[in-house]
């Protein structure tokens, strides 16, 4: 369904992207991940026909997306990564003209009706009026109410508190459901972990790995801020073989790869002062990547 | 030429055109409602006829032109000079907001993302461009018609028609030349710089044109020597031929523009 093959885009300053291979196949989600200026917005500018690949090919559904932009974009929905609206329009009216330059169809006001419930955006207030996180809601809506078979979403979650994060999983995989084929970039692993089945990871411009969730899942670390009652217990905590590091006086860092058992068995036999797991953020699941 | 796109753009410009809308008319308001008594003082025209010929063509106003009349008062007034710059400054800041400010904010991004194509959103962006433009060449037109007949000045309204025509195809090509550096530099301020640059250059040219023999071939350089109001209100020159010659640049600009937009690396 979308085919990147030798795909290569430099700006002067020499920022870009070299050499990206990679393919989702149609109903498949692929999330993709990397730190900021690692070439993830060009990958997906490069899938919208706004920049001309220097050499490589892309192609959505066979249709090359330089050369047939337009014909493209008759089966993608797209959020960009960077959200600006005309202002001076309330949500109703910039979402009403999306829907007519993509043909108008009744479905695409439902399905917006729907969205903006789901969401709890009130549509009739002006875009100029705006929180970020608003404008975040106003996008998704832009993007999910088309009903394409494709969804190349930039940083959706951008902007959104975490309840609202959830709530756009939930509709993404609503949407899978429904046999639609996603690109998803972002920093949070925890959406693409929820919904796409492989995950390709960029790092200055080139592509260092494509996973698929579960073997991630496998070589996923867990991390833990542990205090206990005194500097003895700590040092038992040591002797079980566990990977502490970060060390200072009754408290550490504990990271855990794979199964938990010897975790929980050392954490018996100690007293707990306190007990953090760390959000799983990008940089901690895919440390070895980043080194 | 998108519809829905034109009425959404058309709506941001709305303020703005009604604005300028309102001022032309005021000031046009004033000048009909003055002219009456300038003109029954006979001191004025001696003034007006005393003034050195360079002097006059800085406001626009040509060599040996009658000074009597109130053609000459409102080319000198208005036309000539604060009409053709408010036109060209409405024109280089709506071709800016139109494309080049939208795409260093990246709020194309959501219009190009649908199958409208890159060539049909820009001639919708053109459309409200030169749209905008003819509004407020409507109203100025329009304007004068109103108060002329109200306080009772006679004028031929065949070469008011005819002069708003030529002021249009002259703005259109301002505004062309606006859009074509907007979608060749595809950043606002360089590309508002480059059009109020050459509308700047054209301008000056002219005027030290009209300064002195030695520099009249300067004028021909300038787009506003195709512009002259005054002979065109007093019926002495026919605008067809530089209508047809600046809609034949337009046609250019218009060319290039959408050929530069379309092939155009957009980081949006």
């Amino acid at each position: 369904m979308i085919e990147v093959k030798e795909l290569n885009k430099l700006y002067s300053e020499g920022r870009g992207i070299r050499n990206l291979n990679f393919q989702v196949d149609f109903g498949k989600a692929f999330g993709f991940l990397g730190p900021n200026g690692a070439g993830k917005t060009t990958t997906i500018r490069l899938l919208m026909g706004f920049l001309k690949p220097d050499s490589g090919r892309v192609t959505i559904n066979e249709l090359d997306c330089w050369r047939e932009k337009a014909e493209v974009k008759k089966i993608v929905s797209y959020l960009p990564g960077e959200l600006h609206f005309m202002e001076s329009l309330t949500a109703l009216d910039f979402l009403d003209l999306i829907a007519r330059m993509h043909g108008n169809k009744r479905q695409i006001k439902r399905n917006r009706d729907y969205l903006a419930s789901v969401l709890e955006l009130d549509l009739k207030i002006l875009i100029g009026k705006m929180s970020k996180g608003m404008k975040q809601k106003l996008g998704i809506i832009a993007a999910l109410m088309l009903d394409k078979r494709v969804l190349i979403l930039d940083e959706p979650t951008s902007g959104l508190d975490p309840l609202m994060q959830k709530v756009f999983i939930d509709l993404i995989l609503e949407e899978k459901k429904r046999g639609k084929t996603l690109f998803m970039s972002s920093h949070q692993f925890v959406e693409i972990d929820r919904t796409c089945e492989h995950v390709g990871i960029i790092r200055e411009g080139e592509l260092l790995t494509i996973q698929s969730i579960s073997q991630l899942r496998d070589a996923e670390h867990q991390t833990f801020e542990i205090e206990v009652e005194n500097e003895e217990e700590l040092e038992f905590l040591k002797q079980r073989q566990l990977n502490l590091f970060n060390i200072q006086g009754k408290s550490c860092i504990i990271r855990i790869t794979g199964e938990m058992d010897k975790l929980w068995l050392a954490l018996t036999q100690v007293h707990v002062i306190s007990f953090r797991q760390r959000s799983l953020d990008l940089e901690e699941a895919f440390m070895d990547f980043y080194r | 030429m998108n519809r829905a796109l034109f009425r959404a753009m058309f709506k941001q410009q709305r303020k703005k055109i009604a604005a300028i809308s309102t001022g032309i008319f005021l000031y046009e308001g004033l000048l009909t409602w003055v002219y009456p008594v300038v003109a029954k003082n006979p001191a004025v025209v001696q003034v007006a006829e005393s003034i050195p010929s360079a002097v006059k063509t800085v406001f626009g106003v040509p060599e040996n032109a009658r000074t009597d009349t109130f053609e000459a008062f409102i080319s000198g007034q208005f036309f000539s000079r604060i009409w053709v710059m408010l036109m060209a400054f409405h024109g280089i800041q709506t071709a800016n907001a139109l494309l080049a400010k939208m795409i260093d904010d990246c709020s194309l991004a959501l219009l190009l993302s649908t199958p409208v194509s890159r060539g049909e959103i820009l001639s919708t962006q053109a459309g409200v461009l030169v749209g905008s433009g003819a509004v407020l060449v409507a109203v100025t037109i329009g304007g004068l018609f109103f108060g002329t007949s109200r306080f009772g000045i006679t004028i031929d309204h065949g070469n008011y028609i005819r002069l708003g025509i030529l002021g249009l195809a002259l703005f259109t090509l301002i505004e062309l030349y606006s859009l074509f550096f907007s979608a060749w530099l595809v950043e606002g301020e360089r590309a508002v710089t480059y059009a109020a640059g050459l509308t700047l250059l054209f301008y000056s040219l002219d005027i030290v044109g009209g300064l002195s023999d030695k520099y009249s071939w300067l004028r021909n350089l300038s787009l506003f020597r195709w512009f002259q109001p005054q002979s065109i209100l007093e019926g002495t020159t026919n605008p067809a031929g530089s209508i047809i010659g600046l809609n034949a640049f337009s046609a250019v600009l218009w060319y290039y523009a959408k050929r530069v937009f379309e092939r155009q690396d957009l980081a949006i």
